[in-house]
Formats: C-alpha cells, sequence, structure tokens
C-alpha cells in the first residue's frame, strides 16, 4: 500500500494543490486507516502471502536439509500421484474428515436442540459441554492415549470388569481394525462443542412466532425442525461445516499424538504424511508438495467460505 | 397443542441426553485428575480403579523436580502473554479501521484478512521455519511469538471487526461534533464500549498461543525452550515418565486455560460464536 500511496500522492498534490484531490482518491479517512491497518498489512504478507508464494516454489524443488533446492517443475506431484504411501494418505484423509464432519454435525445438533428445549441452568449446562473446545488439544489427545491404552486404559477396564461387554480388551490405538475410529471418535469429542455453539447461536435467532405458527398447524417435533430449524439456521451450518472441513483436514496433533500414522499406515493422514516426508526422510520439497496437492480443492473451499462468513456478517 | 405429559417427557429426555453427553465430555477430564493422584504401584493394579487410594503427590513432585516441566510452564506464559498482547493490539486498531475508516482498499484488506485466517498451518509450517531460520529466530521463544500472530491477528481483527460493526456509529458521530478528533472518538468512545470483545479476543489469542502444538514442535529444538503442548507430548516417547507424572503436567496445563474460561465463559462463548458465525 505504501508505494501506490506514495505516488498517488505526489500526483494529487501537483494536480489539485492539496488535499482534496488526495482524500477523494484514498478516502477521508486514509491517513488514520493506512496507519491503522499496517501492521496487519506486514503480518498478512510477512507470515502468509511470502510463506505461501515460498512454499509454492519450494514443492517445485528437490530440497534436502541443508543443501540448496534444485528446481525440479511440477516432478515431485508427478511422482506423488503414482506412490502408493501419498494414495493412502490421501484416502485416508478424506474418511479422517468426513467421518469427523458428519459425527460433529449429529452431535453439534443434538447438543443445540437440547440446550434450546425447556430446561434448566442453561448457561451451566452450556459451559460444561464446551469444556473440550477450550482446553488444550494436546492435553486431550494424552488424555485419550492414556484412556485407550491396550492394557492398563480404563475403556477397556470399563469394556470388560465393569460393564462386560467385551470378553477381552483391546488395542485400540495399536489395532488397525480399530485405530482410524479411534482417532476420529477424538477428533468428534474435541470439535463437536463448536458446532453445538453455533447452531445454538443459530436457533436463538429464530422468532418464537414460527414454531407457534408451526405447532399451531399441527407440525411434531421433527417437522419443526424440519421446516423452521433447518431454514433457520441454514447459512451458520453451512459456514460450520466448511471451517470444520478445513480444519479436519489439516489437524495434525490428534493423529501425530495418538498413533503417528499407524498401526502400519492406517490413520496416516496428509498433515501428518507433510511433516514425516519433512522431518523424517528431510525431503522439504516433496513434503510441501503434499501439503499443496489439493490446493485448488482448498482455495475453492476457502473462496466459498469466505463469501458465506462475508454475507453473515452483512446481515 | 402439547399437553403438560409430553412436555415432562420432552424435558426428562432433554436432561437426559444433556447428563449423558457431560459425562462425555468430562470423563477424560476426571480421569487425567484422578490419574495425576495415583502412585505407580497403583496404576498397575486395579484395586480401587476410580479413586486414588492413597493421594499421592509423588507425580507432581518428580514432575516439578526431575524433569524441565517448570522451565517449559515459563516458556508458555512468555509466549501466550506475549503473542496476547500483540495480536490484541494489532487487532484492534486494525479491526477499527477495517470496519469503520473509509480508504482505498479497505474491503480488499478485509478480505485478506478473513482469507488468512482460513489457511490452515499445515501449508505455512515449512516455509515459516525457513524464514524463521534465515532470520536466525528457528529454536527461539522469539520465533514463536514471531510467527504465532499468522494466526491470531486474523481471528481477532475478524472477531473485533464484528464487534465494532455493532456499536451504533452515531456515538462517534455524535463525540466528533463535540469537538474529539476521530482518533479520539476511537480511544474515547468506541474502545471503552469495546471492553468485553477486548476481553473476549484476548482470552481467544491467548488459548491459541497456549495451546499451539504444530510450529512449536518444528521450531523448537532444544528440549529446554519447549512450550508446555510440545514438552508434555514428549514424555510419550521418553519413555522414563509414567502416566502419572504426565497427567500430573496436562492437570497443570489446563489449569490456566480452565480457570480463565470459568471465571470468563459469558466473553469466551461470545467471541467463540462472533468468530466464525454471527446469528
Amino acid at each position: 500500500m505504501a508505494v501506490p500511496a506514495a505516488e498517488l500522492r505526489s500526483k494529487a498534490v501537483v494536480r489539485s494543490g492539496g488535499a482534496v484531490g488526495l482524500r477523494r482518491v484514498l478516502g477521508p479517512d486514509h491517513r488514520m486507516g493506512y496507519l491503522f491497518v499496517a501492521p496487519i498489512a506486514v503480518c498478512v504478507l510477512s507470515l502468509v502471502a511470502y510463506p505461501f508464494c515460498y512454499a509454492i516454489y519450494l514443492s517445485m524443488t528437490h530440497k534436502l536439509v541443508g543443501l540448496p533446492p534444485i528446481f525440479v517443475g511440477i516432478e515431485n506431484y508427478i511422482r506423488l500421484t503414482w506412490d502408493g504411501f501419498f494414495q493412502r494418505a490421501v484416502v485416508n484423509s478424506f474418511v479422517f474428515t468426513f467421518g469427523s464432519v458428519a459425527l460433529k454435525l449429529v452431535f453439534g445438533v443434538v447438543m443445540a436442540v437440547v440446550l434450546t428445549s425447556n430446561i434448566r441452568w442453561r448457561s451451566f449446562w452450556t459451559g460444561v459441554l464446551l469444556v473440550p473446545w477450550v482446553a488444550p488439544t494436546v492435553v486431550s489427545a494424552l488424555n485419550f492415549l492414556w484412556m485407550f491404552d491396550g492394557s492398563l486404559g480404563v475403556l477397556n477396564y470399563l469394556l470388560v470388569r465393569v460393564f462386560r461387554i467385551l470378553p477381552q480388551g483391546v488395542g485400540w490405538l495399536s489395532e488397525p481394525g480399530t485405530a482410524m475410529a479411534s482417532v476420529i471418535a477424538v477428533n468428534v469429542w474435541r470439535g463437536f462443542p463448536f458446532f453445538g455453539i453455533s447452531f445454538l447461536a443459530g436457533m436463538k435467532a429464530i422468532p418464537a412466532e414460527l414454531y407457534e405458527a408451526a405447532a399451531v398447524d399441527g407440525a411434531n417435533v421433527l417437522q419443526r425442525f424440519r421446516h423452521v430449524t433447518l431454514p433457520g439456521i441454514k447459512n451458520i451450518l453451512i459456514i460450520v461445516v466448511l471451517l470444520s472441513t478445513i480444519w479436519t483436514f489439516n489437524d495434525f496433533q490428534i493423529i501425530y499424538i495418538l498413533t503417528k500414522g499407524g498401526p502400519g499406515g492406517t490413520t496416516m493422514v496428509m498433515p501428518v504424511f507433510t511433516y514425516e516426508t519433512a522431518f523424517g526422510a528431510q525431503r522439504l520439497g516433496e513434503a510441501i508438495a503434499v501439503a499443496l496437492y489439493l490446493l485448488p480443492v482448498l482455495a475453492v473451499t476457502i473462496m466459498v467460505l469466505a463469501r458465506y462468513m462475508r454475507k453473515g456478517r452483512r446481515r | 397443542m402439547k399437553g403438560r405429559g409430553s412436555l415432562a417427557i420432552e424435558r426428562t429426555l432433554s436432561y437426559g441426553v444433556l447428563v449423558l453427553l457431560a459425562i462425555l465430555v468430562l470423563f477424560p477430564f476426571y480421569w487425567m485428575i484422578i490419574t495425576s493422584f495415583k502412585n505407580e504401584e497403583q496404576m498397575r493394579s486395579i484395586v480401587s480403579m476410580f479413586w486414588p487410594k492413597p493421594f499421592a503427590i509423588e507425580n507432581y513432585q518428580q514432575l516439578l523436580s526431575k524433569t524441565e516441566f517448570a522451565a517449559w510452564y515459563g516458556n508458555s506464559v512468555f509466549v501466550a502473554v506475549s503473542s496476547t498482547l500483540l495480536a490484541t493490539a494489532v487487532g484492534t486498531i486494525g479491526a477499527y479501521a477495517l470496519a469503520r475508516l473509509k480508504f482505498l482498499g479497505r474491503g480488499f484488506l478485509a478480505s485478506a484478512t478473513l482469507i488468512t485466517y482460513l489457511v490452515p498451518p499445515s501449508i505455512l509450517f515449512i516455509p515459516l521455519y525457513k524464514q524463521m531460520q534465515g532470520l536466525g529466530m528457528a529454536n527461539t521463544l522469539s520465533g514463536l511469538i514471531a510467527a504465532y500472530p499468522s494466526f491470531t491477528v486474523p481471528f481477532v481483527t475478524w472477531l473485533l471487526m464484528g464487534y465494532f460493526e455493532s456499536i451504533p456509529e452515531e456515538l462517534e458521530e455524535a463525540a466528533m461534533i463535540d469537538g474529539a478528533t476521530r482518533f479520539g472518538a476511537f480511544y474515547r468512545v468506541v474502545l471503552p464500549l469495546s471492553a468485553p470483545g477486548l476481553l473476549a479476543a484476548g482470552l481467544y489469542a491467548f488459548t491459541q498461543a497456549w495451546n499451539e502444538f504444530l510450529y512449536a514442535l518444528v521450531f523448537i529444538t532444544d528440549a529446554k525452550l519447549r512450550t508446555l503442548p510440545v514438552g508434555l507430548a514428549s514424555f510419550i516417547t521418553g519413555d522414563v515418565y509414567g502416566w502419572g507424572s504426565l497427567m500430573s503436567g496436562a492437570v497443570l496445563t489446563t489449569l490456566p486455560v480452565i480457570a480463565a474460561y470459568i471465571y470468563l465463559q459469558k466473553y469466551m462463548v461470545e467471541g467463540l460464536t462472533a468468530g466464525s458465525v454471527k446469528g
């Protein structure tokens, strides 16, 4: 912003001989405006825009740690396309993301519905149900790692000794059959309160008369939900689902702490694969290509989401 | 219309679901706390599974005397507090400008800030790491403080933009008619009215910085300079420490965030929804 602003200023001074023309071009509050947004502009440029462009460049190089990068074009992307480990990470990422988001949606709707029903101590209950969202994710992941423990974990203790549902303990995170479901469960546990609280905010904004009118017309609970609640929270629903899809797809810490992508790659998702390629195999260029591989999809999602979020604000 | 009976059923059902969800949500924390008070022996035996008997504080003693946990705590406090102050200051003035002031490029910058908030760290962590290395800030706490605005600032800005937009513009106009400058109107009228919003924004910046894992894992190589999340996670690979010590560390890591949350729940709940959606 600074350079064009300076140019414009000198031109404006020549042309109209004063601050009037400048004000017309840059807006009445441009001085304070540019001063106030300068730190944000620095932040966006140096911490997101520049690293992003640098990432695109690095993804087109062979970059080993400690050596200068060698430009190779889209070779990394082509190689990844036919790499079986990478293909499995992509599939796992989609399974993890869609499984988690779908369940968070269900739990979130349930949470919002019970919190808007006729109950006492509403803010107390809301506060309790939001705890997983506030607590440090690493702590939660470690808690589950301990509870899921095959030999001393409390989950097996409950299922085998207390409720007698299972004949013997299960290695929840160490067996290929249960590992993905377990990491999804942890992600859902941590993320559903955000869905719930957002839907709650949306449902509070729906006028009570609409529900009364629907009740007078003889609509039952489900019909009222379908025809009054859902249309009322449609925008919020789209925003929350898209936002959570981006976050879940890029969730690193839960899987890194619980399984590191194991056992045998059954929970290896793209962010963990990126990290392992970069700092395990020390191949930086390829690692960034993994992170950027689905960039077109991410970009479209972000654009759609940003549009909805701005629209939500204007209402 | 509904009868009294169906209302009672609905209510009972709601309470039933609430209690179930609450158990699901709170059990891991209950388990974390009681594990932290069990000694190694109790952990292996399965007598008195659900209550520590006796209450042992040796896990905490070990954690504080034999590990670098205390140093990590200091690092986390330093990084989180600095990030909070930085993000709140930058975000407040930026959000005010984007919400209120009229100047060329405002809409573009507002969109850019929002998009920045949505770009995931999994794309940025490698180039940011290289950048910090180039600046000689890899493996320093200032490197983390320099990198955290990439997610705290866009979030705080987006949250506060919504807040400032909800304050009636007439208040500032009235102040300016009475002779206040634009800055005076912002400083003396808008800022005091936005105190709850600033508090929510600051709390969120703090929680995000306190909980951050990926950048801290990648940037910091020196064990002494770790922040709490990375330090705690390092206990699982260093198998010298039992679950008791690990859980006592987890309890102490959760404490400040949950304490802030209990005291300031109202603001945080408002901030949470304002950050992404506005009803």
